[in-house]
Order: C-alpha cells, then structure tokens, then sequence
C-alpha cells in the first residue's frame, strides 16, 4: 500500500487509483489531503451515478458531460456542491429538453 | 442526446486511442488542428453546431497536452451564441483553454454580466462560473456589486447563490476593495445562517479566504461557525444528501474548523466552551472502520480538529489526548494516516512543548525512515530533524547517516545537509562532530555541498584541540582506495594545515603525507589541485629540518605545473616556487590560518532558505536587516516561494521608494566587501607579483580561498563573517553627529514616549536620538519596535511641509487597530491623510502629513500612535521633527542691508540680547555649522572680530510670509562656556522664539529644563544697546 500524497516542491499531489485510471488533485499545503482523497472518490461516485457503472471508456467519450459534472463540483480551486443529486440536477435538466 | 450526437468528436477521441504511439497520435492531432483551422477561416459557413464541436475537439486536443493557439476569439464568441448548449460550450471551453489575461474577454464582458443580472438562472450560472474560474481585474472592476447582490439576495436560488459566493471570492482575490464596504461582515455572519449545505460550503470558501487577510474585521462570524460546525456535529438537520458514508459533509466541517484557525484566539466563552465540545466529540468519537471511505472521511476530520486544537493551544489534557492519537497514527499500516501522523507531529512541535511525549516514540519514527514510501520517509526525516537535541542527538544522526546509504538520490542532499546541521547544533563532542562530518563526505560525496566541509574546516581551525584529531582522521581516509573528491580536498586541506602535528605518528612523517596525498593528484580536478598544491606548500614549510629529497620533489611538481592550463594553479605555483627558494619568507606566508569569527552556520541558513514556508524566515532576514541599517527599510521581502504577500485596498508600497532601498543595499555591500578583509582574511581580487619579493603578512594564498570566482559568495562565507554580521556601526553616520548632544535640552520632552509605561513592547531605538536626527535630516526612522517601524520623509516648501510618515510592519501578522493622531500646537495647521486600520504582513502604509506654520514657536508636535500586537495594544507618544529652523532659509545680505535692518529693529523686543552662560565649548568653526544646521547663514566679513559671528535667515510662516531675521553671536575667547547672543526680527514673538530656539541648540546641559531668560543675567549687561556707529566693524565692536 502506498501513500496517496506525493510531494513536489512546495505542492501535493494527492491522487488515487481505479483500476488503470489515476485520478490527481494538486493542492498547496493549505489543503487537508484525506478531504481531497475523498472528493475524488465524490466525483468518481458522481460519474457512477449518472453512467451507472462508470469506466474509463464512458469519461473519454462523455468528455464533455464530465466536464459538466465538475463545473458544477469545483470552481477556481474550491469545493462548489458535494451532493450528488444537485450535481447531477444540471445534466439531467439538459437530457431531458433534448 | 444532442451532446453525444457529436459523432465526429467520437470519431476523433477512438482515432487517438487507437493510435500505436506518440507519433502517431501526434499527426492525427495536426490533422485535425489544420482541418479545425482551415474550417474556422471561412467562418460563414459554419453553423453553431460545427463550432460547438470543433471547440470541444480544441479542448480534447489541449487536454492530451498540445498546444492549441488559435480558435479562441470562436471560443469566445460562442458565449454570445443564442441557444444554451452553445453557450454552455463556450463558457466552460473559454474557462479551461484561456487565462484571465486573454484579450478576447474583453471582448464578452457585457454579455456575462447581461447573463449575470439576467433572469435565467442557468445562464446565470454559467457565468459566475466562467468568472468564477478566470475573472480578472476587469471583470472584478465591473461585476463585483451585481454578484454580491446575487449572493445576499434573498430570491435567488441556492444553485446560483453559491456559484455567487466562489466567484466574489475571485473577485475578491483581484481586487479586495469589493469587499470592503460597510457592513460586509454581518452580511457574511448572515450568510454563515444558511440552512442550506451547498451554499453553505461556498460561502465557507469565501470566509476562509476573508478571514485568512483581515480576521480582526469578521470577529461577529466566529460564533457562526462553532454554531456550524455543532449543527454537523449532532447531525442535525443534514440532509441525507449531504452526508458522506454516514458523516455530515467532511469538506464543510474541514474548511469551518480551517476558517476558525485564521482566529488568533477564541475569547468568548461560551463559543469555546461549545467549540471544545465539538472537538473532544471529534476526538474521542473517531474510530477506525474497515470501509475506506468512511475511514478517510472521518480522518479528515480528525485531523482538522488536531490541527484546530493545536492552533488553540488548548488544555494539556487534551493535548496529550491529541499527542497520543498522532502516537498511534504513526504506527498504523495505513500509509496515509501515518503520513499525516508524522506530518502533524512536526507540526506539534513547533507550537506545543511536547518534545519529550514525542521522543518516546522515536523508534517508530526511525522506522518510518526506513518505509518504502518516499512521502513517508521525507516526512519521518522531517520530524527527526525537528525533534533532535541534544539527548538524542547522536542516536538520530547516526541512523540519518545509516540511511543514507541506501537513501534515492532524490533525498541524499537533504539528508546530507540535515544530518550536516544537527552534528553541528547538538555535538555532544567535537570530535564526534568531525567524525560525522567526515563520514558524511565519504558516504555522500557528491550530495555534500561546499558549505558543509567549509563548516568542518571552520571548526577545527578554531578549536585547537580538534586539529590534530582531525588530521589523523584524514590521514586515515587517504588510505581507503576509492575517495570522492570532497574528501581529497579536505583531507589535503587538514594535512596540508595540521599534518604537522601528527610527526610523531607512524606513518605520518612529511615524506608519507606528501606521498599519499600526491597519490590523488592525477585524478582529481583543478580545484582540487589548487589545494593540493597549497597543501605542499605547507608541508614543504612544516619539514623541520629540511629534507632535501622530498623539497626536490614538491619543487619539481611546482615547476611542473607552473605551466598547468588553469591560471589559478600556474599563479599558486609560481609563487610557492619563487617562495619555497626564499626558506624563512615561506614561514611567514604560510603561516597558519587565523581563527575564523564565529558566525551563523552557513548551512542553516541554507537550510532555512531550503524551507516551504519561507514567510517566517524572510521576517528574521528583514529583521536583521533593519537593525543595521537607518535607512526607512520597511519593505516587504518576497518570500522566495511563497505567495505574494495580500495586496490591499491600502495606499500601500510594497518597496519603499527606490532611492531608500538602494541605499540600505550599498550598505550591505559595503560591508559584505569590506568585511573580509577586517577579518585578515584573503579573499583577494587583485594580486600583485610584489607579493612575492616583498611577502605581505597577509597569508594570501590559503587553499579555499583563492577559488575560482563564481564561487567567491561561499568564499565570502566560509571565510569572512556574513554581511549581517558587518558592523551596523558605519550605518548611523549622520552630518549630526556634533549635534546630537546640543540639542539633548529640549530631551525631556522626549520622554512623552515613554508616559504609557504599561506598554509591554518598547522602542528598540533612541527615540530622542531619532528625533534629534531628523530635526537636521529631512528622512529617517523616527521610531521602531518590534513590530513597526515609522520612517519619515518631510519636504519643506516656505512656511508648507509635507512629511510622509512610513509604518512599515515588520511581521507576519499584521498589525491591526492603527490609530495615529497629530496633536498640534496651535501655530500649526496640521492635516493628517487617513490612517488605514490594518497594516497587513510586512507592508508598509504611507500617511501624508500637510503641516502649514501659523507663527514662530518652538513647540512641538505630538503625534499619538497604537496599535494592536495580538491581544497587546501597543501606544506611543511620538514628538515630530517639525521644528522651527524647518521654517527658516539661509540667505546672505550685503552690509548695507544688514545693517539697515539691524538698525532699524532697535526696538526693545524687536531685537533681543541675553548672554548665555553654559553653553558647550566650541571653536567657531563648529559654532558657526551648528548654526548652519539649524539654517542661519553665517556671513563671514561683517564682524571684523574673528570670535563673532553674524547670521541672517528668512522665516517663513503664514502670519509673517517671509521675515527677516538677524542673528549675532559674540563669544569670550577667554571663557567658551558663555556667549552673548542678539536676535533681532520684525516681529516680537519671532524675535523671542528664535533667541529661545538657538538658546536650547547651544546650551550644553543635556535633559535640564531650559531655564526661562534669567532677569539676573540680563541685568548685569546692558540691553541692546544703541547703536549709531556706522563703521560695521565699530559698530559691533561697541556691543560687546
């Protein structure tokens, strides 16, 4: 097991891993890591949410809907909403006018 | 699914994954970039929908890492599209493909904010997102009140509100002011109310940001947040939404307990009798659970709630609760609990006295050194690092050098450098010390930085006890067959220094050290050669008596490399050549290197400038700085890494004004120059090929010293005393120096600084000296304490001043309640521009002062300042070098224009005589640049008596514009001690004031109260007397 934090200069990384795909947050060191840690795991729980079962095939092809997904999660660095229903609320909204 | 339906997009993303390699993918992009490119000239053709997608084909291909540079004004231009898909297109690909500096913003800045103030809410919210994330100043300058209106409105919905909050926060971060209205924090208090969680945690983001600039302004938020985090902490009235593996959202109880961090202190009782509730709550109600997520949820938590009682310095009961739950963090498999285990533990040392809990688990950490997790082990370095002293001292270092052997190359120097620092501060024995240091530079050669083997040779030069120790360890060294470099050159240093010593040893005689040394010669580079060569040079010395085989031989190297292709060698040859054939001048060039001044260790400064946070040590660095200097050096030094310090609303500088700066730097220089040459050390630029006929005493071509130039800085260290270190002394020159002490008289005066003796922070310079120095400057410090420091600049323009007084904030917190108020005299108007209430962190504030003069007099103003130092109000009384003479201009009259007046002011009152008695002897050379120091003009050839002397002025003032003032002064060649002096004016008072001034200036009785004009001295002389004489010399003569 290895430790989820890496430092680098005056930064961290803080990433974690699904299967073959990483998932990596960049925080200054005013950040709590274990938070970070786990709002990765908010955004991936997100995705599986909306794609049921996410995979790595479902963010590369759905680019844009992850992008949707985490305009709605963070902005300029900050954490905007953590619950998944009004993440989610915006997409739904979208597929269902279309 | 109109997203989806992109079908070209698709076909692009599975064309790049199906790309074998690199080069591949890379022509396939360019393709695409051409076809985007050729599309997106002709413009016309294309409809929303094309653009939609090559826009989003843009941003893939930026996101695989390609550099896009074109397409952006399209970018843009799709925020003013119709319909929301393609709107929605062009904010979020403008907010990842451009920064806040592009130009193409400028462009849509209307259509965000008719988005922003319009009715449809995802509109709206797109762009506060876009603004959000790249807003600049423009932006800020011109949105700023409509997304606060957002943000407090009471009709908008949760979804646009806290996209409201994250972008202020943008805005915010560009430009303060926009926060800076009236009232803002009880609308933040009201915002801390909201029930509802997602606005709830981008308000918080916003407060932490707030808080972490100015947490004086929002005390009223405080209980608002304990009140949060209570309501997470009972659980009441989460939503299920909100809750995260069963605990109330860990991303709001992390930042609220990270905002109350920003507090210096929790005063209010009751908020911190619920705050510690809540964290014992935390603390005692954390478990470890088997599901990861839950687990590093609550942990997050945890944490947050260590550091926040740390931050509190709260009970020691629950302090060692804490130090024993970090106790069992770091023996836990879990790698990242036990990361951050480590981590807080360094942290727990630097505020808390808990070094001895800690030590007790010193086993546990050695152990983590020795994880195959890199973050881990820097970590338990770290924390080594930080809890060794004394007692553990040689337990600790020897493990450092242990691991260094198996240590990635990654952490070698660091290691080095740490192990290097702690062998020093905490050497139970010297020769451990040497020992260590030694090792170091056999194990890590190539990571042990100059500064660490200068710093042995510093130390055994200085310590005799350790120079022949020393020597026989290198001697030993030699003898291994591989070395590195580093320790042929100190090995050859300490041979070449001491080897003598060891004559008695075996093995140890000249011959044997010049021959294990030469051994290395072939190999090694040129500087190393260098101190090689001087090593011979010192041996060949030391051979007593003289043995002929082993002079031929160091000759013959000589000789040998007198040719070498580096010139510094050829130059050391030469010269060792030229003088090893004079025998005793040898003896004297050679002779053993002086002690070295003690100093700071180079390398803790090295690993201080190594450091993350550089902020508190920048602070110490400016700290010394100002000590040495009197130039106004409130500047804010850039911390190397860190952020820039928080720009401000304020008239703030972040420099001083230029001029100032480059002073205090010349000075630094000046004494960085000279130092090493005080020091008899030689560090010589120049060399002269004198030297070597007419040897100077100056040993002049010590082995470390004569190094290439580039490296002349370590050079500089290792063998002069640091700059800082220079004598502060040659800083304080001021042209005043003779009149420090005259002016002392009015001293008591002075001591209104010093009438709040429950002040608990005292200047740290002479304020009166200050005062009385910038009574004839027109710039200085005026006033320093450890925390501030007042500089002033005054400029004079007739009977106008203009002064412009400094606070400069020497800490890193800033200082807050500043309140400064000019009491005036009543002969001055005095207008004193606002003072700001905060000076942020090492910032300076600059407070114009407009001083216009109503009338002559010799009060003074006061200028009453406080502020608040924590919980400390610091308050100072402060006189302001606003005196009279500032008022007065030198001019110089012709006799007949003198006289005329002289004698038309013949008026008792008009023209005032009094002879003075103490006054301090001086000869009339100084008496007559004193007065020229307080702007009286000596004309010379109107009194022909050589111990008299005639001075004119104008005064300038509103009452009088500018008047005439004639001085005398007659002094007693027989008794210098007492003087008459006669002042005349066309005005009575400023007659009267004048005499009064230049009275105080002369008389030599430091702190007594001037006496007022004694009736019995005037008696015993005539009142001015009548003058009709109309020989000027005559005339005066009859005076006396």
């Amino acid at each position: 097991m290895q430790c989820s934090f890496v430092e680098h200069r005056n930064y961290k990384v803080v990433y974690r891993r699904y299967a073959s795909l990483f998932f990596l947050v960049g925080v200054d060191n005013d950040e709590n890591e274990l938070a970070i840690l786990e709002f990765i795991h908010l955004l991936v729980e997100t995705m599986d949410r909306h794609f049921g079962n996410v995979c790595e095939l479902d963010i590369m092809f759905h680019l844009e809907k992850v992008h949707f997904m985490l305009e709605e999660m963070v902005m300029n660095g900050c954490i905007v909403e953590t619950s998944k229903q009004n993440i989610l609320a915006p997409i739904q909204l979208m597929e269902k006018t279309s | 699914m109109a997203l989806s339906g992109m079908r070209g997009l698709s076909v692009f993303i599975s064309d790049i994954r199906n790309c074998h390699n690199k080069e591949q993918e890379r022509l396939r992009v360019d393709k695409e970039l051409g076809n985007i490119r050729t599309r997106f000239k002709n413009e016309k053709g294309l409809s929303h929908y094309e653009k939609k997608k090559y826009v989003w084909k843009m941003l893939y291909i930026h996101m695989l890492g390609y550099d896009v540079d074109f397409g952006h004004m399209e970018t843009v231009s799709l925020i003013s599209a119709p319909k929301y898909p393609e709107k929605q297109v062009g904010y979020i690909v403008t907010s990842c493909l451009l920064n806040e500096n592009n130009d193409f913003l400028r462009m849509v800045i209307n259509t965000v904010r008719n988005d922003i103030i319009g009715r449809n809410e995802t509109y709206q919210c797109l762009a506060l997102t876009m603004v959000g994330n790249i807003g600049g100043k423009e932006f800020s300058e011109s949105l700023a009140p409509d997304v606060q209106k957002l943000l407090i409105s009471s009709s908008c919905r949760p979804v646009v509100r806290k996209k409201a909050a994250l972008c202020l926060l943008r805005l915010y971060r560009k430009n303060p002011d926009v926060v800076n209205i009236d009232g803002w924090s009880d609308r933040m208090a009201q915002l801390l109310d909201e029930r509802d969680l997602g606005v709830l945690t981008s308000v918080m983001s916003l407060f932490v940001s707030l808080v972490s600039n100015n947490a004086e302004a929002y005390w009223n938020c405080l209980p608002k947040c304990v009140r949060i985090l209570e309501r997470m902490a009972r659980n009441q009235d989460i939503p299920q939404e909100y809750t995260y593996y069963g605990i109330p959202s860990p991303w709001l109880q992390v930042k609220a307990m990270r905002a109350l961090q920003y507090f210096p202190t929790i005063e209010d009782p009751s908020a911190r009798r619920a705050l510690f509730e809540v964290l014992q709550r935390i603390l005692m109600g954390t478990d470890v659970v088997k599901n990861v997520n839950k687990n590093n949820a609550s942990h997050a938590v945890l944490f947050e709630a260590l550091a926040l009682v740390m931050h509190l310095d709260a009970e020691k009961e629950m302090m060692s609760q804490c130090v024993a739950l970090l106790g069992k963090f770091i023996a836990v498999r879990e790698p990242n609990i036990r990361y951050l285990g480590l981590e807080n533990m360094s942290r727990m040392l630097l505020v808390t006295d808990v070094q001895d809990i800690i030590k007790r688990h010193q086993a546990q950490i050695i152990t983590s050194l020795k994880d195959p997790d890199i973050s881990i082990r820097r970590r338990a370095l770290d924390l080594l690092y930080g809890m060794c002293d004394v007692t553990n001292a040689k337990e600790i270092v020897e493990e450092l050098l242990q691991y260094l052997n198996t240590a990635e190359f990654a952490m070698r120097e660091e290691l080095a450098l740490k192990a290097a620092i702690l062998a020093e501060k905490f050497a139970p024995n010297l020769s451990w010390y040497v020992d260590v240091i030694l090792q170091l530079i056999d194990k890590a050669g190539d990571f042990v930085s100059d500064d660490i083997w200068y710093r042995v040779v510093q130390f055994v030069t200085n310590n005799e006890d350790l120079q022949a120790y020393a020597a026989a360890k290198a001697r030993e060294y030699l003898d291994k067959p591989a070395l590195h470099e580093t320790m042929v050159k100190v090995s050859a240093y300490l041979l070449g220094e001491y080897g003598h010593l060891l004559a008695q040893r075996p093995s140890c005689s000249p011959k044997e050290l010049f021959t294990i040394i030469n051994d290395r010669l072939p190999t090694v580079s040129s500087s190393t050669v260098a101190i090689i060569i001087s090593a011979y040079a010192k041996i060949l010395m030391h051979t007593q008596p003289p043995d002929a085989g082993l002079q031929q031989q160091i000759l013959a190297i000589f000789k040998k490399h007198e040719s070498y292709i580096d010139v510094e060698i050829q130059q050391r040859a030469v010269e060792y050549f030229e003088l090893s054939r004079k025998g005793p001048a040898l003896a004297d060039v050679l002779a053993e290197m002086p002690k070295f001044p003690e100093r700071e260790s180079a390398l803790l400064k090295k690993a201080e400038d190594a450091e993350v946070d550089t902020a508190e040590q920048s602070a110490i660095k400016l700290r010394s700085q100002q000590q040495s200097s009197s130039a106004i050096v409130v500047a804010a030094q850039p911390p190397v890494n860190g952020p820039a310090p928080a720009a401000n609303h304020l008239t703030l500088v972040k420099m001083p004004s230029q001029n100032i700066a480059e002073e205090s730097n010349v000075i630094h220089e000046e004494t960085a120059v000279e130092a090493p040459k005080e020091n008899g050390a030689p560090v010589e630029v120049q060399r002269n090929v004198e030297i070597i006929t007419e040897p100077a005493p100056v040993s002049k071509v010590e082995p470390p010293a004569s190094r290439p130039a580039s490296q002349a800085d370590l050079l500089a260290d290792l063998l002069g005393p640091l700059a800082i270190e220079g004598p502060p002394a040659a800083v304080e020159q001021t042209p005043a120096q003779g009149l420090e002490a005259n002016q002392s008289p009015v001293g008591d005066l002075a001591l209104a600084t010093l009438e709040d003796q429950s002040n608990s922070v005292q200047p740290i310079v002479n304020v009166e000296e200050k005062f009385n120095i910038l009574c004839t400057k027109d710039s200085g410090v005026l006033y320093e304490d450890p925390n501030i420091q007042i500089g002033l600049k005054a400029e004079w323009r007739a009977h106008h001043g203009r002064l412009i007084l400094f606070l400069g904030n020497k800490n890193t917190s800033p200082l807050l309640s500043l309140r400064a108020l000019i009491l005036p005299p009543s002969h001055f108007k005095v207008e004193l521009s606002s003072v700001p209430d905060t000076i942020p962190p090492r910032a300076q504030v600059q407070i114009p002062v407009e001083v216009t003069n109503l009338r002559a007099s010799r009060d003074v103003a006061v200028l009453d300042f406080s502020y608040k130092h924590g919980a400390a109000l610091v308050n100072a009384k402060l006189r302001l070098p606003i005196v009279l003479h500032k008022f007065l201009q030198p001019i110089t009259l012709s006799p007949e224009d003198f006289f005329a007046h002289w004698k038309t002011w013949n008026v008792q009152s008009l023209k005032v005589q009094e002879v003075v008695r103490g006054v301090k002897p001086l000869p009339i050379p100084e008496m007559a640049s004193l007065l020229l120091s307080l702007h009286l003009a000596v004309t010379p050839g109107l009194d022909t008596n050589p111990n008299n002397m005639v001075a004119c002025a104008t005064f300038f003032s509103e009452t009088t514009n500018a008047a005439l003032c004639l001085v005398r002064v007659e002094t007693d060649p027989q008794d210098r001690s007492q003087l008459r002096l006669t002042v005349a004016s066309g005005d009575q008072n400023l007659t009267f004031e004048l005499k009064e001034y230049i009275k105080e200036h002369l008389i030599d009785i430091p702190r007594a109260r001037v006496a007022p004009p004694a009736a019995p001295q005037q008696a015993q002389l005539p009142p001015a007397a009548p003058a009709t004489y109309n020989d000027p010399g005559a005339m005066l003569a009859g005076l006396l």
